[in-house]
């Protein structure tokens, strides 16, 4: 892959002086910067000549998504820094060679791109805004890329804060789970500042299988949850069934099998199906992120006023999951909100 | 094999019909409509005036009908099938029905010596076409081994399911998966756009990930362009979603996701979509206007 820039600086700077920005990086910077004189190198398995500087990559949150994606960024030869509130979570990394900053906002400040990997709307502006927050790390030059899945308002406050210290802000909520995380087979679903996406495509490329750039701020938060309403209202659906079947007789195995073979056949119920008909849930997305996600979904369609009884009626079933202490287990164990039991 | 009667040359019938001439197979076809045949006789078919005629004629027949109602009339009816099934004859009936109708027809077929096998199938019209239906029958297993050779000619994969049945509730469970799946479907395409995201972005995304489907692929692209030429008409989509939930009802089994389907199905229905392609419930979604 090839060198982008040498010397560049966020044009977008410039944006507070000139309001016509060039949407790539020009050789030579038009504003200079005395602290942000630096060149991206884009990693890959190529190797990189020994002149250039590497891009100094930081990575917020090591839980289920964050932790792979980090060390695909770590094992690609990335440079990079790491934090999580339970430091223990960062020493698999630090193993394989990564720095620890003991804030978010320390992150920041010793890196040139922070990506954050936070579980929900709140710790995703705690992390971002709060005391020792990444925005007070950030500066002109550097940039900031969520990966968390969040609502529209909570993103674009967010952004709001990053761009205010002079920073560029990109949300970038991804679909995929565990194993598409580990296998680097994640979608980026962005939107906020493009030259951003431009420049940290390549470690977007390392992480995931292919990207979208949706426009605005809110844009990518919205694909998201749209995105994961039909996959939680799906999951209900296939649960019915299955549910159904067994009761009615029929062997939930070959339900599977015979789903696999026609029109709606997807991966998800080839994956899952086999666990859920032995009453296994292995977490590889938490119930309570579906359900949050389908929460925040509702509120997105209320905010257009849109009706969605599937996904409400869904939505329930995972509160009822919820009640009954499945919120860490896989969101598939949403069946077992179909399974009414008296309370003893 | 021996010559094969076919009763109902709708959608479905018709398409699973000239599949089994095409391959070579000798075919007996009846509708209650006879001008349903013709394209039929202009491709090597011989016409049978009735159900019981085709029978007569046939040492196996299919048969392919709506609902639960036409089903049972092409057996118990005047000049139905019962007029002259017997021992040595088998009727294998493909329509989606409930399984208490299934049973009804089975015994009588077998009271008057015939064998049955139910075999509704998985797919709709593009695959009836394409041989590549997903067949899932239950009965008589000797019937269903002499039968094979067609089936293997109609569709890509059989499943020999038990007792009669056990394919009716089969293909209900797949059917009520499918019809929540294209509501569900359905109200994501309009979030999408009401929330100023473009639809076919959203297809491409869909496309992608754990959730991608060839129903999905196939019906996308032709609903945001507002286009529902029926490959499996919406009534008879809410009927199965019904059926299911009459099965769920039975057995006191929780459906409210597939409950809250099947009343956008309704919906859709009375305004006048229950000929369109089942994808046409996108349009409950779009718009709701208050009555004035």
């Amino acid at each position: 892959m090839v060198s982008l820039v040498r010397g560049a600086n966020y044009a977008i700077m410039a944006a507070s002086f000139c309001p016509s920005l060039p949407h790539h990086f020009k050789p030579t910077p038009i504003v200079k910067f005395p602290q942000s004189s630096f060149s991206f190198k884009v990693f890959s398995s190529q190797s990189s000549p020994a002149d250039e500087t590497p891009t100094r990559v930081g990575f917020l949150g090591l839980g289920i998504m964050g932790s792979p994606m980090a060390q695909n960024l770590i094992k690609a030869g990335c440079d990079v820094t790491v934090w999580n509130r339970t430091k223990s979570k960062c020493d698999p990394l630090i193993d394989l060679g990564a720095k620890y900053k003991p804030s978010p906002g320390e992150v920041a400040a010793s890196c040139d791109v922070t990506f954050a990997m936070l579980a929900d709307p709140e710790s995703a502006l705690i992390v971002a805004c709060g005391e020792d927050g990444a925005a007070r790390g950030m500066s002109p030059g550097k940039g900031y890329v969520d990966v968390s899945t969040v609502d529209g308002p909570t993103s674009k406050l967010i952004n709001g804060q990053i761009k205010e210290t002079g920073a560029l802000f990109l949300e970038a909520p991804v679909s995929g789970s565990k194993k598409p995380a580990e296998d680097g087979q994640l979608i980026f679903l962005t939107a906020g500042d493009k030259s951003l996406y431009e420049k940290v495509a390549p470690y977007l490329d390392i992480m995931g299988k292919s990207r979208f750039y949706l426009g605005d701020v809110g844009n990518g938060a919205a694909m998201k949850l749209v995105v994961n309403m039909i996959m939680g209202s799906m999951m209900t659906s296939f649960a019915e069934g299955l549910l159904l079947g067994e009761k009615v007789g029929l062997d939930p195995s070959v339900v599977v099998e015979v789903i696999s073979q026609g029109a709606i056949s997807a991966p998800m119920f080839a994956l899952k199906g086999p666990s859920m008909v032995q009453s296994k849930y292995p977490t590889a997305f938490p119930l309570k992120h579906q359900q949050k996600d389908m929460r925040l979904a509702l509120g997105l369609a209320e905010s257009v006023s849109q009706s969605t009884p599937m996904a409400a009626a869904a939505n329930e079933l995972y509160k009822v999951a919820k009640s009954h202490g499945l919120s860490d287990s896989d969101f598939s164990a949403v069946i077992e909100a179909l399974k009414v039991k008296l309370k003893d | 094999m021996e010559e094969i009667g076919f009763l109902g040359m709708g959608i479905m019938g018709k398409a699973m019909a000239m599949n089994l001439l095409r391959h070579g197979f000798k075919v007996s076809v009846w509708n209650r409509t006879l001008s349903k045949c013709d394209e039929l006789k202009e491709h090597g078919a011989s016409v049978g005036e009735s159900p019981a005629a085709v029978i007569k004629k046939c040492k196996y027949t299919i048969g392919m009908l709506s609902d639960p109602a036409a089903a049972l009339s092409v057996v118990f009816d005047k000049d139905g099938i019962l007029e002259e099934i017997c021992s040595g004859k088998g009727y294998i009936d493909m329509s989606t029905v409930d399984a208490e109708t299934s049973s009804k027809i089975s015994e009588a077929v077998q009271k008057k010596g015939g064998s049955f096998l139910e075999g509704p199938v998985s797919g709709s019209k593009k695959p009836a076409e394409d041989g590549q239906l997903v067949i899932l029958a239950a009965g008589e297993k000797g019937l269903y081994d002499e039968i094979l050779p067609a089936f293997d000619v109609l569709g890509k994969k059989s499943f020999f399911l038990g007792e009669v049945g056990n394919g009716a509730k089969m293909k209900l469970v797949v059917n009520m998966i499918m019809g929540s799946m294209m509501n569900a479907f359905s109200e994501g395409l309009v979030l999408a756009d009401k929330s100023g995201l473009s639809p076919k972005t959203l297809l491409d995304v869909l496309d992608l990930g754990a959730i991608a489907n060839p129903m999905f692929k196939m019906k996308g692209p032709s609903m945001i362009q507002n286009n529902y030429s029926p490959a499996f008409p919406l009534k008879h989509q809410q009927k199965d979603m019904r059926l299911a939930l009459a099965l769920g009802d039975e057995n006191a089994v929780s459906m409210p996701v597939a409950a809250a389907a099947n009343e956008v199905f309704k919906k859709a229905r009375s305004t006048g979509l229950g000929d369109l392609d089942f994808s046409a419930v996108y349009e409950i979604f779009k718009a709701t206007e208050p009555s004035t």
